[in-house]
């Protein structure tokens, strides 16, 4: 039997099928996001059962998570990003105290007890200037994508300082260093210490180690140390960092699933349709 | 526009006490105008209704009074008084002071005085002991509509309950009103739609008529606001007059002084009262909404977070917005993650 979780984000529609059974991740997948959120999730999470020989019968909860979340109508329950990436980062990392999600469009903090459960959270999600966006719009301008972006950084001798709060401003700020003949390395590596300055922000003096980084930003090589360097403190890059998300669904989907089975089990005989 | 306004003092003399609070975003474009924008919503509103001539409980008003508490109020009230009559009552804003009480005695002695002058009405002993019995029982029917909501499930939402809140105080038909309510629903069973709901303390500022947002969207999103510490909710009603005092009017002044908004200070008398309604109420989580540009309810936000997360051990959030819908999306979404917390608890408590 399967549990389905489906991150719904602002670049990418990621989700994991979970194996309840083999207690283990079964399948995954994502696509590019699209206008169709709802289609592209469904089709997404048929292509994944598809190939583990599986149909939508045999899936016993979905979760749906991330700013679509609501979108994915087939989802059994929305459930926020926060308690998810807690939820994967838990799974993934079990002695996890904080996570660190930087993704497309946005980036949050959160804050998790001994316990695992999520205890606090700070988001920012209304300006572009701490997210994955930067790093696209730079990496246009200095012709190439996200990994290629992360390889430059880290040849950087001497990360630029952008002067910009606005990544629209920033741009045209990194057009200039450009002109000037900037080495695009130092950009590179400035717009990383950039975005690693906002998260910093967020975080404030409340770090508490151990720090596991996820979302798609995540993938960007050089991140994770830039991160560390302005918190002061050892950031980990959690494992399949970009899928954190819809693995906590999925487990969360699992979980729930659970509770309705042993509800189930406990009901009186004659309460259980169909009879005993 | 405040509830340090001593209402018994306008019923004595024979007038009806209104408040003009502003909860309309559409007034605020004008009064910026005159007004910074970085400036709480709530004194924009109130001020573009002035400006725009738009609300007539204001337009027929003999008389506003008006208080120092707040900055923004304060110099607000200024620009209104070039164009209205207005009593400014000087509040200090010492928590527990002696020789505060005097001097807010003394003030509402002045404001007395001028009722008087200005209406020909005198406040005498009799009349003020009459409005306080007014005004207690009013107060009280209201804490016993509060009270309703410290079943589970009860048997309406904050959202209603904040609806049953008259503009005006005083007002018998409102009363008989309240007891109708309570005739019907106290002792009834609560409603099952709301069975299951994260049980929410909203507390911070005012939440005026027109700018109900976040309490719909705290209701909207699988939350039940179970009481309100603030000055649209629990605040004002948890204290009477005392009857029994000699000095009717020292009475009133002590109950209204102890009204614990945040331009007082230290304000311990709020984080006492949030540690006794969250109890009473069987509180999960705190969601407490500041103004943006509300500088006091800011300030001293971190000193609530500390309570209820390290004293209370309840999950907390702030929210800082004002009245524009477009941030609806992100306070939702905060909201949820909160009730997702409070939910994990239960799931957990031992």
């Amino acid at each position: 039997m399967w549990c389905v979780g489906v991150d719904a984000g602002s670049r990418t529609i990621k989700a994991v099928v979970w194996d309840r059974s083999k207690h283990e991740v079964a399948a995954r997948g994502l696509v590019n996001q699209g206008i169709r959120q709802a289609e592209l999730a469904a089709e997404l999470v048929q292509r994944l059962l598809r190939e583990l020989g599986a149909g939508p019968g045999d899936v016993a909860r979905t979760v749906a998570t991330g700013y679509g979340r609501t979108h994915v109508v087939h989802a059994d329950q929305a459930v926020t990003e926060i308690s998810c990436h807690a939820r994967g980062v838990r799974h993934l990392h079990p002695d996890a105290r904080m996570v660190i999600d930087i993704g497309g469009q946005d980036s949050k903090v959160i804050w998790l007890d001994p316990g695992g459960h999520v205890h606090d959270f700070v988001m920012n999600d209304r300006c572009a200037a701490g997210t994955g966006r930067f790093l696209e719009v730079v990496a246009a301008r200095l012709e190439t994508d996200l990994a290629g972006l992360g390889e430059q950084a880290a040849r950087s001798t001497h990360p630029v300082a952008i002067s910009s709060t606005c990544v629209v401003f920033a741009e045209t700020e990194i057009i200039g260093l450009l002109s000037a003949r900037t080495p695009p390395a130092d950009l590179a590596a400035g717009i990383q210490r950039a975005i690693a300055a906002r998260i910093g922000a967020m975080v404030g003096r409340r770090a508490v180690p151990p720090i596991l980084f996820t979302g798609g930003v995540a993938l960007v090589s050089g991140m994770a140390e830039t991160l560390a360097l302005t918190i002061g403190h050892v950031v980990e890059l959690a494992r399949d960092p970009q899928y954190t998300g819809a693995l906590g669904a999925a487990l969360i989907a699992a979980d729930q699933a659970e509770e309705a089975r042993a509800r189930a089990g406990s009901r009186p005989r004659n309460d259980v349709p169909g009879g005993a | 526009m405040c509830e340090y306004t001593p209402r018994e003092l306008i019923l004595a003399a024979g007038g009806v006490p209104v408040c003009l609070c502003g909860g309309d975003a559409e007034m605020i474009p004008a009064a910026e105008e005159a007004l910074p924008a970085n400036l709480c919503p709530l004194i924009k509103s109130t001020f573009g209704y002035h400006l725009l001539r738009a609300n007539p409980f204001l337009e027929m008003a003999s008389l506003l009074v008006a208080e120092t508490t707040c900055d923004g109020k304060k110099k607000m009230y200024e620009i209104m008084a070039e164009a209205r009559p207005m009593v400014v009552l000087e509040l200090p804003q010492r928590e527990s002071d002696e020789a505060g009480l005097a001097h807010w005695e003394a003030e509402l002695r002045r404001l007395g005085t001028e009722l008087e002058r200005r209406f020909g009405v005198p406040i005498t002993t009799a009349r003020l002991r009459e409005a306080i019995k007014l005004m207690n029982r009013e107060r009280g029917l209201r804490r016993r509509l509060a009270a309703l909501m410290k079943a589970d499930p009860p048997p309406l939402t904050g959202r209603e309950l904040l609806d049953c809140k008259s503009l005006i105080s005083g007002i018998p038909s409102d009363l008989e009103q309240y007891e109708r309510t309570l005739a019907a629903w106290e002792g009834q069973p609560g409603r099952a739609d709301l069975v299951g709901r994260v049980r929410v303390l909203l507390t911070g500022v005012p939440v005026v008529h027109g700018a109900e947002k976040v309490v719909d969207l705290a209701e909207e999103h699988g939350g039940l606001i179970v009481a309100m510490e603030n000055c649209t909710g629990l605040k004002p009603i948890l204290d009477d007059v005392d009857e029994t005092a000699a000095d009717p009017l020292r009475a009133i002044a002590e109950k209204y002084a102890h009204l614990p908004c945040s331009v007082m200070t230290p304000n311990s008398r709020r984080l006492d009262s949030l540690r006794r309604i969250v109890p009473e109420f069987g509180v999960e989580c705190v969601v407490e909404l500041v103004w943006q540009a509300c500088l006091t309810y800011d300030v001293e936000s971190q000193r609530v977070r500390r309570l209820v997360e390290t004293e209370l051990a309840l999950p907390y959030l702030r929210i800082e917005t004002d009245y524009s819908p477009s941030d609806a999306a992100r306070i939702a979404l905060r909201l949820e993650a909160l009730y997702e917390m409070a939910q994990s608890r239960r799931e957990h408590r031992p």
